[in-house]
């Protein structure tokens, strides 16, 4: 085999919602093949299901329809308590809101994940202490997350997602909430350390400059992709 | 139209339906418990005052005398000789019908006349009916008796049925000839001749009153005028209260309880109102922003609150009423066995009762969410509060909170210590001191979980840490629902420490006051002053005591006077408090010296050296106080005299009750079957060893206290549904976080068992600050609340157990409610929870 291997496999998926009477198809038959250590952004309108297929490549959410396999398991056949164990070992999960755990500090926040894994106390110390370092936030593990401004609390998830080095980081509008400069530091610094690690990577965004520093940018409408592009 | 502020907050509301439930759940059970124990209350006093009237019936005047009553001849002379005609002689007297309690009243028809209501509208049958028919069973039928119809049916006996009663301990047989129509405490009476009564009484010449009509001044003086010496002529319905007066201190107590319970309530209350306040602070401040003045939004979350507090108050009333059957139940229950005849079968539901349940649920409600909804209303729009800096403002106020609860427990000591013996002002003591110090909760769990909290993460790791942070976090949460929960676990220390110690004491007491081997006596009644000889005689039995209990009744009141005849071994049996016993003895047993009880001492500021007035048969007298002597019993409110002072001042014979002493090889149980043989077709007599009575005595001890188990049953209950609301609220405003730690890989045992810890944690805190407080609320109940309301000196006796079941239990109420919230997180669908903002 000489081509890279394909990291996130989509077949036929479909995700419906049922809203009292009618039934709201979101993903329509999607197929999709990410390979590992790419970085794909995923495009589309508002509503268009990008959280939605996020979440189900994430296995937080099961499809009604169709298969994903990542990191060669196959996701849709794995029981809730799989799945999560699943997600605690191979995914890292970004989000517009940061969703740090306010009653925790910065570098507990990024334990509870590295405990989760199983890393012993001393060798988590070493590692939070490197990632802290790797997003600029090397003196800030004792602050908790609200004294914290946006843009940092987004480098703290992000320390936070790839702590324990998962196979694929799902990061749903990372910069929605931040300013220009903030988002620019933050999507470079992500890019940088999932390229580094060899992650792949999937990001739902509607910017334009989220989208160039990716390697693909696929396009949701309808519930089908629109469009596929290799830059 | 309804205003679109209302709109909004009623849709509110009905969005939330389990929060709004929780809401009016606290308010509801805190009212419920305060009407139950109002209706219960009111409703055993107002049975009595009624009996007493339907009994009094006309008589504005009674005519007492002493212990042995009114000679019969004094009514016949007042009728014959002084032409008084508005008087009507009677004999009352407690008697037993097919094992129930009755009361007996001796009436004479012809005297009758107006005085008494029910008399005359009894019937006797289909065909012989009307009033005459009634006279003359009444007078021809030698053991004719007349009562209500519902008397009748709980007795299962029909006009012309022979009934069998017991008076005195003597069995007389008796014929129902009529039944008047239930009205209000007529229940569980006898009407009889009044010969008929003197004879099953054994008063034959006595009488135990003759009530009076006097409808002028005039006439009460002249009738004064003649009456005999050693007669007193009192005020009908001062005797009346006078009576109804002696259950104020037990009543007092229950509405303690009650209060307690309600204030528990107003924790949960405060709980889910701030919580709803605060849920809408964004919405708060998009409506500023748009325009509305602070005022207009206070309004709207201020009639919110007076709106659930109606609908919770309506539903408190009901439930109240509910209760208070049951409670009326135990509750006159104890009245019967401590201080008069009450028979109540139903509830009363008085306006006023109503009225005080809403204003204390609407009122409790407003109270509750007045702090939040200034506090919320109190920001520029644009300030859109966070969670955490929200808590960043709670916790800069905790130590303020603490001193100003520190301030509170200290006025409380104040009170105490200045307010003598007002019973009211210890009560309000007790409340300022629980105030007081749920006000340093707050700050207790901070430090306590900030220190918990690094020792767990250090132990268990960083989700035991984030378990145990999370309640310092939700302070503004957690820490009313800790307060909550330490008030209903201490007030549970507060009452099995007192019960406990008070038990004890009891106990002890009479391991001490039952010197004699046997008692032997009659159920209500004298015994037969021959059989007392006869008993006296038999063989084994070494030394005889007598008692004889009277109630002497003045102007100023009533005292219980007990007389004794000593016998060499008695004198050990009473302990003297305050003097020295080899000096007080001898004469007490020779002069006008009388001793009295603690509680006695207590509430009339008498002590050895004073002197005393007291009703006997040739007027007031005075008798000089030896010392006080200890006593718990049900009435222990007495004067004890010997029985040598007694007969000099009181034509008095009688004798309730002997203690026997038995030679060294006699065993009681022979002895008292050889007592039973004695008695058989005297009198039945009731005979117990000093044993069995001690274990009779606890046994009743423990029944009366059932009632405050009830009540702090019902204060744990509303505790346990204050967590429940805390946790739900926690769980509710945190949904995010508990998604976002799904979605990190955390499984949902994991997420539930963080709640588990988290309330496991509240419960062990709530536990260990509810210590002092109980130890506190146990000390105030012992030492100020039983001493002001029953004059009881009584030892603090605190065992361990006690604690580790208050703390056992608040961890265990605290998981158990925790249980709900856990699963509710645990089964958190995260995609889902995610898109909630
Ligand atoms: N749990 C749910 N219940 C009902 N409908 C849902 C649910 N989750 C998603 N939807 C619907 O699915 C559609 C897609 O939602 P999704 O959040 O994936 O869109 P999105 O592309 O992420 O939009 P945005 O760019 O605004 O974040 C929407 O119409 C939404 O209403
Ligand atoms: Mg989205």
């Amino acid at each position: 085999m000489t081509a890279p291997s394909i990291e996130i496999q989509v077949r036929s998926l479909e995700r419906r919602f049922r809203e009292g009477e009618r039934e709201h198809v979101v993903l329509d038959d999607v197929d999709l093949e990410i390979r590992r250590g790419e970085t794909v952004a995923l495009r589309g309108r508002s509503g268009s299901g990008k959280s939605t297929l996020l979440n189900l490549i994430g296995g937080i959410d099961t499809p009604n329809a169709g298969s994903i396999r990542v990191a060669d398991t196959d996701v849709t056949a794995l029981s809730e308590r799989e799945r999560t164990l699943f997600r605690r070992r191979h995914i890292g999960f970004v989000y517009q809101a940061f969703n740090l755990v306010p009653t925790l500090n910065v570098a507990d926040n990024i334990r509870l994940v590295l405990e989760l894994n199983g890393v012993k106390h001393a060798s988590a110390d070493v590692r939070i202490a490197e990632l802290l370092d790797a997003v600029g936030l090397g003196d800030r593990g004792a602050s908790y997350p609200d004294v914290l401004s946006g843009g940092e609390q987004q480098r703290v998830a992000i320390a936070r997602a790839l702590s324990h080095q998962p196979a694929v980081l799902l990061a749903d509008e990372p910069t929605g909430n931040l300013d220009d400069q903030s988002a620019e530091i933050v999507l470079a610094l992500l890019d940088e350390l999932v390229r580094s690690m060899g992650g792949t990577m999937l990001i739902a965004t509607h910017s334009n400059s989220v989208a160039s520093y990716c390697d693909r940018v696929i396009e949701l409408h309808n519930g089908r992709f629109e469009s596929d592009t290799t830059t | 139209m309804i205003p679109v502020t209302h709109r909004a907050s009623l849709s509110y509301l009905l969005r939330h339906p389990w929060q709004l439930l929780l809401a009016l759940l606290g308010v509801a059970i805190g009212v419920a418990v305060i009407v139950a124990v109002d209706l219960a209350n009111s409703s055993a006093r107002k049975a009595f005052l009624l009996s007493m009237d339907a009994v009094t019936g006309e008589a504005t005047h009674q005519i007492i005398g002493g212990p042995a009553g009114v000679d019969e001849n004094v009514y016949t002379e007042l009728r014959v000789r002084h032409g008084i005609r508005s008087i009507a002689p009677v004999v009352e007297g407690t008697v037993f019908a097919d094992e129930r309690r009755l009361s007996l009243l001796g009436i004479d028809l012809f005297a009758e006349g107006e005085l008494r209501s029910f008399t005359t509208d009894a019937s006797a049958g289909d065909d012989d009916s009307g009033v005459e028919a009634l006279f003359r069973s009444l007078l021809t039928e030698p053991g004719a008796v007349v009562a209500s119809a519902s008397t009748v049916e709980r007795l299962g006996i029909m006009i012309g049925d022979p009934v069998e009663i017991i008076a005195e301990g003597r069995a007389h047989s008796a014929t129902l000839v009529a039944v008047f129509e239930d009205a209000g405490g007529i229940d569980d009476l006898l009407v009889v001749d009044i010969s008929t009564a003197q004879i099953w009484l054994g008063r034959i010449g006595r009488l135990s009153r003759i009530d009076a009509r006097l409808t002028d001044d005039e006439a009460v003086e002249r009738l004064e005028e003649v009456l005999p010496n050693g007669n007193r002529l009192l005020n009908a319905a001062a005797r009346t209260r006078t009576t109804a007066d002696l259950s104020n201190a037990f009543m007092t107590n229950l509405t303690a309880m009650s209060l307690l319970a309600l204030l528990v309530g107003l924790f949960l209350i405060f709980n889910s109102m701030s919580f709803s306040v605060l849920q809408r602070r964004p919405l708060i401040g998009v409506f500023r922003a748009l325009g509305f003045t602070r005022r207009q939004l206070l309004t709207m979350l201020m009639l919110e609150a007076a709106f659930i507090g109606a609908v919770a108050a309506l539903l408190g009333v009901l439930l109240g009423i509910v209760l208070g059957e049951q409670l009326l139940a135990l509750v006159s229950r104890s009245i019967n066995d401590l201080y008069f005849r009450v028979s109540v079968t139903s509830v009363d539901v008085e306006l006023l009762t109503v009225l005080k349940g809403f204003a204390a649920g609407i009122g409790a409600a407003l109270l509750a969410s007045a702090v939040p909804a200034i506090e919320a209303t109190s920001y520029e729009p644009r300030l859109a509060m966070t969670r955490s800096s929200l808590e960043r403002r709670a916790r800069s106020a905790l130590p303020l909170l603490a001193i100003a609860g520190v301030a509170t427990m200290v006025g409380s000591a104040a009170v105490l210590a200045g307010s003598g013996s007002n019973l009211v002002a210890g009560l309000a003591a007790v409340f300022m001191l629980i105030l007081g110090f749920a006000l340093c909760v707050p700050l207790f769990v901070r430090v306590a979980a900030d220190l918990l909290a690094n020792f767990a993460g250090r132990l268990a790791g960083t989700t035991a840490r984030m378990a145990i942070s999370g309640i310092a976090a939700g302070l503004s949460r957690t820490a009313v629902a800790i307060v909550a929960l330490a008030v209903a676990v201490s007030a549970t220390i507060g009452v099995s420490v007192m019960v406990d110690s008070f038990r004890s004491s009891v106990g002890d007491w009479l391991e001490q006051t039952l010197q004699a081997d046997i008692y032997v006596g009659v159920d209500r009644g004298s015994m037969d002053l021959e059989l007392v000889q006869d008993i006296s005689a038999l063989d084994g039995i070494v030394e005889v005591s007598t008692s004889r209990r009277a109630w002497l009744e003045s102007e100023a009141g009533q005292t219980q006077l007990a007389a004794i005849r000593m016998a060499p071994g008695s004198y050990a049996g009473t302990e003297i408090l305050d003097a020295d016993p080899a000096e007080v003895w001898p004469a007490w047993e020779r002069g006008d010296v009388v001793l009295v009880s603690e509680p006695y001492g207590f509430h009339s500021s008498v002590g050895p050296g004073d002197v005393i007035l007291l009703p006997t048969d040739q007027g007031d007298r005075e008798f000089c106080v030896a010392a006080t002597f200890q006593s718990y019993d049900v009435n222990s409110s007495a004067v004890m005299m010997s029985r040598a002072t007694y007969d000099r001042h009181f034509a008095d014979d009688g004798v309730d009750a002997i203690g026997l002493y038995l030679a060294p090889d006699v065993d009681a149980d022979t002895m008292i079957s050889a007592i039973d043989t004695l008695g058989a077709g005297r009198q039945t007599l009731r005979i117990a060893s000093n044993v069995s009575i001690r274990r009779i005595s606890l046994e009743i001890f423990d029944q009366t206290f059932i009632i405050t188990d009830v009540l702090y049953w019902i204060a744990m209950g509303v505790a346990f549904i204050g967590i429940l609301s805390a946790m739900l609220a926690l769980l509710l405003e945190r949904i995010r976080e508990f998604a976002t730690l799904r979605a990190l890989g955390m499984t949902p045992a994991q997420v539930g068992g963080l709640i588990s810890a988290q309330t496991a944690v509240i419960g062990l805190l709530s536990g260990v600050a509810a210590i002092p407080l109980g130890a506190a609320m146990a000390w105030v109940l012992i030492k100020v609340i039983n001493r002001r309301a029953f004059g009881w000196q009584i030892d603090m006796v605190v065992t361990a157990d006690v604690l580790v079941v208050a703390i056992g239990f608040a961890v265990l109420s605290a998981l158990l409610a925790g249980i709900y919230p856990a699963l509710r997180a645990a089964r958190l669908h995260p995609a889902a929870a995610m898109r909630e903002e």
